[in-house]
């Protein structure tokens, strides 16, 4: 696992989770077919669903029993119960719902939040979305997060059946309700500023972008990524790919793919690639490693959380901050004072940033801010399509 | 041949002992109450027509089949055989009807396949199998050539090829299932030289025949099984052919004779020119003469085959299998396309006509390989009437099924061709071969065809049933039926043809008259030894 | 194909009593060893199936299972048309998502006014799912390609043509993050009615759809030419060739009917739930398909049984995470039935000939008596 961000207990679950869902396979179609088919058919598949579930099962319902226990000895008072559901891959995926989970374990230990989270299954239908959001609210629990714009219509519909129960939406603006929060990110605009740099940094005037799966918020990504390199360089050459479509998604989660696009890049003349990619995102910082070039993570500080051997690649990483936005939301909460509609986590914010980690861009530091108040004054207007 | 007749075993020293071997399959009674003795040092051999359940027996003998009762001793000693590896080690040896060869690998490859000898504990030593093969083939006069490539061997010296497999593997006691079914006379004679060799090097073999003559040629002692049980063991000094056959049969004899000629002046089937290419060619173009592909060097499957048959006739086709006749039998059905040539029914050209269309224009099929291209075995007999007639009445009404309707004529065809069934819901599967044989016969004969082609169409089924289906097909060419008759047997391609004609790699090669050519003289016909008559 | 597999995939028939019995042991076996694996997580196996039971007998459940199970039950029909005359339509999963996203846009752009619309989507979708169906049949028939690789291929190739088709500049229309095509106006959505009583949810029409399609196939199978034509192909194709059916124009035939069926996979989701097809269109009922046609081993009510066990099974998942059971668990059962489906299919079958061994040897006793005597 290449995210030491992640407490013990979460390591094993991703691991557990990630073992179930792809085994490790790169052809998305067949790994779809291999799920689906011998999963159910097969008796070895069988026996070692059996014993991860025995594994994983066992161990999560033990360690988190115990997580919320001993977090909820100090707390006297009634707590908030903090109704969370996760997009495909669920806590553990290294991307961002890692991230909001991460908010909700902050916000856990600080204000004494008892809490549940709920998973998807790939193929489900709107109507199973709505169920499990209805179940939330019926069992109590206020409020509600749905993790992902693929909660859009649900959020919609049962908020609009729970009126007192307040609900979050991550990454869509769409599902509005006098008690629905929106908390969305301009992506593009700290996109943007890694592009800058990765168009200050490239010695060859040639770099990657590698997106997790053709979906519209990644697009979000690549657009600002490459405003801000052709904002340093007009006639920068950029290389884009896109890992799977959907509604393959498996492109979130297959570093070998990642690994293999990113290399075509660099052996293509790139220097610098910027991931969007979520679990993929670690083969193309080992493909950058091979290659003796660079890269740029992204959601999260990569060069913290991404594998010490290489770690060092990572020139910087596009921050989008869903634990702030989940923690915040949670803070507002507890204090009574959340606001429906829309909350904009962008630069001006601090909802988007770059990070310096590691010092590789303390060069160009200076003109990446230049360009980030510009942005932050309105003088530069980051498309939001490529 | 009354009780008087059955002696208990001869031998002093049997080799081989069952007593009271019994064996259920649902539907059948294969084996019941089996008791043999053989002698060691004999050819003995087990006589019962198709059916009567002999290969259940030396399946069971040869760890195939576990029975339900009874008690198998080998040398003396009692055994229980779970797998043929069983039988094996205890020194049995099965030489099945149908060649379990390789045909790409050489003679040393496939007798050493699953029992290589080792060498240093991996690489195959070669050199110790070829002397060992060499050593054998000598010792028993087979002569093997243990290099030679399968594919290039003749029926008799594969035969002798399956005969060394079981031999290296040390068996001591050989089971021969049919193994002249597939011989020509003279490849005949040759297997029983093998065979006295092999006794006199003091081999036990059991030889498991419906061939009466051979039986008697070959064998030291003669067990009879009917209708699944041993009924008589005699000496063949002390019986004729015909007084085995009415064991094996319980009652008196059928014949496959045709008495006076049927045959009339009006064309049913024309076929002219027909020819056929082999698979792998590539595309030829339609109507290439036979002569301009043999110039160019293309394998021909048929070739250049004309022939008519008149209304009330039966043509037989006299051929060693493989020679072409299932691909003529196919052309005919429109199962393959053809190269070049016509067919014509009753005078309209059908060579384009689609199988079901030939069909429905009256050709009736009785398929070689009844299980393949006959049944649907796991369906109700009831569905099985249906195959074949799948638009016509009874059995549809426009595009749905008629339930009632093909029920209805199946209980028919089961009264009238004597279906042994419990009823028509039955799976096809559970009834005997010679029943399973009725049945095509009956719904091949139903809706009125004007053309039958029957491929082997008695292989395989009980006297009863084969005396039944012979009077049918009589029957049926009185009423002024066209027959296409293929047949191995030779007894019945004489006795039932109003004129024969031999097929040999593809050619007819020569027309003969059945009244007047004796089975011997039709045998060597069909291995090329009579081209120029 | 072996005989095992002809009894997997339901061309050897279990009759009366039995169809019953074997599936009923293998969702008690099922039963058994997830309380297994339940106890070896540490959860009470009791809590599990009364939450399981409880949260399924809601009625806005059981409204959800109803309209679930309708979709599986479509895919499980088209998977099972190929099965029956030995074809593996592993393709049903692309068919369904192109014939769906294709009759979204024809839908969404309102070409015709109401219910009319939604005749006209459901045409588009039987349409494209026979054609792209009837691409693998093609190419089986013309060049000999296994069908079970050229739907595999088929599947990928729908993946990325529908991620193609759907972006902004064709068929998609963006918002915020999400992109769909456009909405099929509120006149053209499929009706339905609140049934059952205690929720205002609707139990959609394609459920009425799915039985019309499951008794069309029933019937088709067993009742018509076309039928016996299928299943004698299925049980034995030479046997078909020579009875003179067209085998190739039945692959074709199957494949299409397959594919038309496979069409309508997606229909209850896209008229009767989301009204668009959009990222977020479920993905992968045509695999669900696939393990239901097992289920229910082609038979048009074993199927609707497996459907419906499918349905509650994903429908009740959530309430066993509220007990902080792994939703993985329902993988699990679903995984178990089919395998002890499967065992028990073989078990009984094995009861069943040896059970026939004993009534015909009692039969035939009498007779072998006799002659017995004669000998």
């Amino acid at each position: 696992m290449q995210v030491k961000q992640l407490s013990s207990v979460q390591g094993r679950r991703a691991s557990c989770v990630r073992d179930r869902l792809d085994g490790g396979d790169t052809e998305g179609e067949y790994t779809l077919l291999r799920n689906r088919v011998s999963k159910l058919a097969a008796a070895t598949a069988a026996g070692a669903m059996l014993m991860a579930a025995a594994a994983c099962g066992g161990s999560d319902a033990k360690d988190e029993t115990s997580a919320s226990a001993s977090s909820a000895a100090p707390e006297a008072k009634a707590k908030a119960k903090v109704g969370l559901a996760y997009d495909i891959g669920g806590r553990g995926d290294q991307s961002f719902n890692d991230a909001a989970a991460a908010g909700l374990d902050k916000a856990k230990g600080e204000f004494g939040l008892e809490t549940k989270e709920l998973e998807t299954a790939p193929g489900e239908t709107d109507a199973q979305k709505e169920e499990r959001l209805r179940l939330l609210a019926s069992s109590g629990f206020n409020p509600v997060i749905a993790v992902g714009f693929a909660y859009s219509a649900s959020v919609k519909k049962v908020a609009a059946e729970f009126p007192d129960v307040k609900f979050a939406i991550i990454d869509d603006a769409d599902a509005t309700g006098p008690n629905v929060s929106n908390l969305v990110f301009a992506e593009e605009q700290g996109s943007f500023l890694v592009g800058a740099a990765a168009a200050l940094k490239s010695k060859k005037g040639n770099v990657g972008f590698v997106g997790g799966v053709e979906v519209p918020l990644i697009q979000k990504f690549e657009a600002g990524f490459v405003a801000g390199a052709k904002a340093v360089k007009s006639d920068i050459k950029i290389q884009t790919k896109y890992l799977s479509q959907p509604p393959d998604f498996t492109g979130f989660n297959d570093p070998a793919k990642g690994k293999t696009a990113a290399q075509g890049m660099y052996d293509g003349g790139a220097d610098v690639v910027y991931q969007a990619a979520g679990g993929s995102g670690g083969g193309v910082f080992e493909a950058a490693k091979a290659a003796g070039a660079m890269a740029i993570g992204v959601d999260s500080d990569q060069a913290k959380t991404a594998d010490a051997a290489v770690a060092d690649v990572i020139i910087t990483s596009m921050l989008k901050k869903i634990d702030v936005a989940v923690y915040d939301f949670l803070k507002n909460f507890t204090s009574g004072s959340v606001k429906a509609g829309e909350s904009r986590y962008d630069l001006k914010a601090g909802g988007v940033d770059f990070s310096t980690t590691g010092g590789k861009i303390d060069d160009i530091k200076a003109q990446l801010d230049e360009y980030k108040q510009k942005i932050v004054n309105g003088e530069i207007t980051v498309p939001t399509t490529p | 041949m009354g009780e008087a007749a059955i002696t208990t075993a001869i031998a002093t020293d049997p080799a081989v002992e069952l007593t009271g071997i019994t064996k259920r399959f649902p539907g059948v009674i294969a084996n019941r109450d089996v008791r043999l003795s053989v002698a060691k040092g004999h050819i003995h051999a087990i006589v019962g027509e198709n059916g009567a359940g002999k290969s259940t027996l030396m399946k069971i003998l040869y760890g195939m089949q576990r029975p339900d009762e009874g008690e198998i001793r080998i040398n003396g000693s009692a055994v229980s055989f779970h797998t043929p590896g069983d039988a094996i080690g205890a020194g049995i040896g099965m030489v099945h009807q149908h060649f379990m060869l390789a045909d790409n690998l050489t003679v040393l490859e496939n007798v050493i396949l699953g029992s290589e000898p080792r060498k240093g504990g991996l690489a195959i030593d070669f050199g110790a199998a070829r002397k060992k093969i060499r050593e054998l083939s000598d010792a028993y006069g087979l002569g093997v050539e243990p290099d030679a490539l399968v594919e290039e061997l003749g029926v008799g010296d594969r035969q002798r090829v399956e005969i060394l497999k079981v031999l290296y593997r040390g068996a001591r006691i050989l089971i021969l299932d049919e193994p002249t079914a597939v011989l020509v006379p003279h490849e005949v004679d040759e297997l029983f030289d093998n065979l006295r060799v092999l006794v006199r090097e003091g081999l036990t073999i059991l030889f498991i025949s419906h061939k009466l003559d051979e039986v008697l040629k070959v064998a030291d002692a003669i067990t009879v099984i009917r209708r699944g049980t041993t009924v008589a063991s005699v000496e063949p000094s002390g019986v004729t052919a015909r007084k085995l056959a009415e064991l094996m049969v319980g009652s008196e004899l059928p014949s496959p004779e045709t008495r006076e000629s049927t045959v009339t002046d009006v064309v049913t089937l024309e076929v002219s020119g027909l020819t056929m290419v082999a698979p792998g060619h590539g595309p030829v173009p339609k109507g290439t003469s036979a002569e301009q592909l043999k110039a160019d060097g293309v394998r021909l499957l048929l070739e250049d085959i004309s022939f008519t048959i008149h209304k009330g006739e039966v043509l037989g086709i006299a051929g060693v299998e493989g020679n072409g006749q299932a691909e003529l039998v196919e052309a005919i059905m429109g199962m393959r396309s053809i190269t070049a040539g016509t067919i014509s029914l009753g005078g309209a050209d059908i060579t384009a006509w689609s199988t079901l269309k030939r069909r429905e224009g009256g050709i009736g099929f009785i398929p070689e390989d009844r299980h393949r291209h006959g049944l649907l075995l796991e369906a109700p007999l009831w569905e099985n009437r249906i195959l074949g007639h799948q638009t016509r009445e009874p059995n549809v009404k426009g595009v749905w099924i008629d339930r009632a309707g093909a029920r209805k004529d199946t209980q028919r065809i089961v009264d009238e061709y004597d279906v042994r069934t419990p009823g028509i819901d039955v799976d096809a599967a559970a009834l005997s071969g010679g029943n399973q044989q009725k049945l095509i016969v009956g719904r091949e004969m139903s809706g009125e065809p004007v053309l039958l082609i029957a491929s082997h169409p008695t292989r395989g089924v009980d006297v009863g049933a084969q005396a039944a289906i012979w009077d049918h097909l009589r029957n049926a060419r009185a009423a002024g039926l066209a027959v296409l008759l293929i047949s191995a047997d030779l007894d019945e391609l004489i006795g039932l043809s109003d004129s024969l004609k031999v097929i040999l790699r593809g050619r007819i090669v020569a027309d003969v008259d059945p009244g007047a050519v004796t089975p011997e003289q039709l045998g060597s016909a069909m291995t090329g030894a009579g081209e120029d008559t | 194909m072996s005989a095992f597999m002809e009894r997997l995939t339901g061309r050897v028939k279990l009759d009366g009593v039995f169809a019953i019995v074997a599936p009923v042991l293998a969702v008690v076996f099922a039963g058994l060893v997830t309380s297994v694996v339940l106890l070896i997580a540490g959860n009470s196996p009791a809590d599990a199936f009364t939450t399981l039971l409880d949260q399924g007998s809601t009625p806005r459940i059981i409204v959800l299972i109803l309209n679930t199970s309708a979709a599986y039950y479509l895919s499980a029909v088209a998977v099972a048309i190929g099965f029956r005359m030995n074809l593996f339509n592993i393709g049903v999963d692309g068919q369904y998502r192109l014939a769906a996203l294709l009759a979204a846009a024809v839908g969404g752009a309102g070409l015709l006014p109401g219910v009319l619309n939604s005749l006209l989507v459901v045409l588009v979708a039987v349409l494209v799912g026979a054609l792209w169906a009837s691409i693998a049949g093609l190419l089986k028939v013309t060049r000999g390609v296994s069908e079970v690789i050229s739907t595999i291929m088929l599947n990928a190739i729908a993946t990325g043509l529908t991620g193609w088709l759907l972006t902004a500049d064709r068929l998609g229309v963006l918002s915020g993050n999400a992109i769909g095509t456009t909405p099929i106006p509120e006149d053209a959505h499929a009706p339905g009615w609140a049934l059952i009583p205690g929720t205002p949810m609707q139990v959609n029409s394609f459920l009425i759809v799915a039985i019309i399609v499951g008794v069309g196939y029933a019937v088709l199978l067993n009742r018509t030419r076309f039928g016996f034509n299928l299943r004698a192909t299925g049980r034995s194709e030479p046997a078909a060739v020579a009875s003179g059916v067209d085998v190739k124009r039945m692959v074709i035939s199957a494949m299409v009917i397959s594919g038309a069926v496979a069409g309508l996979v997606g229909m209850p989701e896209l008229l009767g739930g989301s009204f668009q097809y959009s990222l977020n269109f479920p993905a992968g009922l045509g695999f669900t398909g696939i393990a239901i046609a097992l289920l229910g081993r082609n038979n048009a009510v074993g199927m609707a049984v497996g459907a419906l066990l499918w349905a509650f099974l994903d429908s009740s998942s959530n309430a066993l995470q509220i007990l902080d059971i792994s939703k993985e668990l329902v993988d699990i059962m679903k995984g178990v039935i089919v395998l002890s489906v499967i065992i028990a299919y073989e078990l009984v079958h094995r009861y069943r000939t040896v059970a026939a061994q004993r009534r015909v040897s009692r039969e035939l006793a009498a007779p072998a008596e006799v002659e017995g005597a004669a000998v």
